[in-house]
């Protein structure tokens, strides 16, 4: 099971503000991009291991739209969990409804999840399902394999990184600098377009359900159900979309064009060279 | 909230190595034990730690809750919690604030007891302070009420350009990772004394399903790359090892006082040594110039070199992320343009000896 997020695409100018924070009604949406090494992985769980994959997702309606992408890499299974009910849910509140939605499906082996989201970047949420699961975890894994039911994976540890063993079930977390999402496969692409003309298949491979349907606590959802909430937020304004690109040029007009400007900017650069 | 207990903080050890972010934190507890009225303790964790525990009383526990078993010899997760939840279980009373380093131990360990204790945690702070809170909310009305003294969390976002404070009033222990190098330690004082109190922990059988097998780690210091004024460095993007010399070292030779960098995977290529690494895993640096030779810009790679002056990079890909966040950039062949890029840098800048 790979749980996957839809965020705000920064990459793409549209809802984003000219001061770098995003009106999330006019952005347009992307699958997590830490998320991508989550689903690598578990298609190659499915073509070594015959795994069967189920990609999960908690959002909006729309959100659905990752795990149709999803089937274009080779999943088999998409479910949104949906729900008015689960908006502004801190760590916590999203890993106890991802965790109700795990136990509903039940029968997984292991659980995969991106390092963090990009749009709230805490890493937290993968720990917090394996807890609420009550299963062990290798967080930051860079690659993994499965071998006689156990774990076998190498993590990125301060310094350098370690082997792991661990039983199953289990919950990695995949670190970005894993192996990348390989493209679509035109095969299932084709295969996909199939079933989505034909309504009963769809509705076996995906599905939308909410917290009543999962049987979870509505009261440790959402915003009830966070500890914590945003208090104040401050603009940085000089994070990100300052840098003075030199490009399309011959290189040598380009380098010239930059020390001059680091002239004019006062940037030390001479105090630097001249000691 | 009525404040009982003290502002807690859990060490990191690695094979009886106190880490810096550990004495970090201790100064960012001091400072916020102080606005509460409250001491410091510590957590010490792991297998014949007894001759450290003191060191943090030097660096400014008030006290420290020692949990000392053979089978703690290497973290790994689940025994680790046992432990603290031990502790936790010894003291009765949960501490109003814990604090743990955004480190790879801390960020594996923190979200899972705190989701043991059903309690808020803010990751990867870069500010921490006391102050009140109103809590107005129409949708919650359970949580409405005013609160004082309880934990600002802040912590820059970087999906956007935000800077958010995180609270968690309503439940307690508050918890928080700290992003490493950003918290200040208080000056050792050997002459300080304070309790160390050792708590016992029973294990169970599957506090052990995960091992270790093997773990490669190089702790070298030997290269200077917290004080240094110029680093360059270089990335997968050198395509092979010789770039260093080439490019690399060929660039900083123009810095006199400049030492060479590495971004995480240029290490794992065998390229360079660890001890050049910069970012989460390597170094945190911040230098009055870096330049980023092939270095796509990973979120990793950032946090460790973001706070540099003066930002120059590298890259033939216009879209790579490093251009999100460095002051300038050429998009290019790096091999094409460090010739160029010395030359120039020469030639404008240089005064002083022969020059070109
Ligand atoms: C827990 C964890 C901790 C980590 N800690 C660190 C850390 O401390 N430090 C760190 O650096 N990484 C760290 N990483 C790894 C990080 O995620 C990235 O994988 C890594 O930083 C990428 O290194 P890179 O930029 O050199 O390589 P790549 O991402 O492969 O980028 C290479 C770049 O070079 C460019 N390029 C290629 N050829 C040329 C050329 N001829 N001229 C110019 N440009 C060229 C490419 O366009 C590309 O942008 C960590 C990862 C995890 C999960």
């Amino acid at each position: 099971m790979v749980f996957i997020k839809q965020v705000p695409d920064t990459k793409s100018k549209a809802g984003v503000n000219p001061d770098g924070t995003i009106d999330r009604a006019r952005a347009k949406r992307m699958l997590n991009p830490f998320d991508r090494f989550a689903l690598q992985k578990a298609i190659e769980l499915k073509k070594e291991n015959g795994a069967e994959v189920t990609c999960v997702t908690m959002g909006p309606p729309k959100a659905q739209e990752i795990l149709i992408d999803a089937f274009d890499y080779g999943a088999d299974y998409g479910i949104l969990l949906t729900d008015k009910r689960l908006a502004a849910s801190d760590t916590l509140a999203t890993a106890y409804a991802l965790s109700a939605l795990a136990k509903y499906v039940g029968g997984v082996d292991i659980m995969i999840t991106g390092l963090q989201t990009t749009d709230g970047d805490t890493a937290q949420v993968g720990p917090q399902i394996a807890e609420r699961h009550n299963v062990p975890q290798i967080t930051y894994c860079e690659s993994m394999k499965v071998d006689n039911g156990k774990v076998i994976a190498r993590r990125v540890v301060e310094g350098g990184h370690q082997k792991l063993e661990s039983t199953l079930p289990v919950l990695i977390t995949m670190a970005n600098s894993a192996a990348p999402l390989a493209p679509k496969r035109f095969a299932e692409v084709a295969a996909v377009k199939e079933f989505l003309h034909h309504p009963e298949e769809r509705e076996k491979r995906v599905k939308s359900v909410n917290l009543d349907d999962i049987g979870a606590d509505a009261s440790k959802a959402g915003l009830v159900g966070s500890p914590t909430v945003v208090g104040k937020t401050w603009k940085l304004g000089e994070l990100g979309g300052s840098c003075v690109m030199y490009q399309g040029r011959s290189a040598l007009d380009e380098v010239n064009e930059l020390a001059e400007q680091l002239q004019k900017d006062d940037r030390g650069i001479g105090e630097l060279i001249n000691g | 909230m009525a404040n009982t207990g003290n502002v807690t903080v859990v060490a990191e050890q690695l094979q009886g190595d106190l880490q810096a972010v550990t004495f970090e934190l201790i100064g960012a507890a001091r400072m916020l034990a102080k606005k509460l009225g409250v001491g410091v303790s510590a957590y010490l964790i792991g297998s014949n730690i007894e001759p450290i525990a003191e060191k943090l009383i030097h660096g400014g526990a008030d006290d420290v809750y020692m949990v000392n078993d053979t089978q703690l010899e290497e973290y790994t997760t689940l025994p680790y919690r046992r432990a603290i939840l031990a502790i936790l279980k010894h003291i009765g009373e949960p501490p109003p604030i814990i604090l743990m380093g955004a480190t790879t131990i801390g960020r594996d360990l923190a979200p899972r007891v705190a989701a043991y204790l059903e309690t808020g945690l803010t990751a990867d702070c870069t500010e921490l302070d006391i102050g009140d809170y109103q809590h107005k909310g129409k949708a919650d009305p359970l949580k409405v009420g005013t609160f004082n003294n309880i934990l600002y969390a802040i912590r820059p976002s970087f999906g956007e350009s935000l800077k958010a404070r995180i609270l968690g009033p309503w439940k307690k222990p508050q918890m928080a990772t700290a992003r490493i190098g950003v918290m200040e330690a208080v000056p050792t004082d050997s002459s300080r004394k304070g309790e160390i109190i050792k708590v016992p922990v029973s294990f169970e059988e599957h506090d052990f399903r995960t091992k270790v097998i093997e773990t490669v780690r190089d702790v070298s210091k030997a290269v200077n790359l917290t004080e240094a004024k110029v680093i360059v460095s270089g990335g997968f993007g050198l395509g092979v090892m010789e770039g260093f010399e080439t490019a690399v070292k060929e660039l900083a030779s123009v810095f006199p006082d400049s030492v060479i960098g590495s971004s995480r995977k240029a290490v794992d290529a065998g390229w360079i040594p660890q001890a050049h690494q910069v970012g989460q895993t390597g170094k945190t640096v911040r230098p009055n110039l870096y330049i980023a030779l092939g270095i796509s810009g990973a979120i990793q790679h950032r946090v460790g070199m973001s706070n540099s002056k003066t930002i120059i990079a590298v890259n033939k890909d216009p879209d790579a992320p490093i251009f999100g966040f460095a002051h300038y950039g050429i998009v290019g062949d790096l091999y094409e343009v460090v010739p160029l890029l010395k030359k120039a840098f020469l030639e404008k800048f240089k005064t002083k000896g022969a020059g070109v």
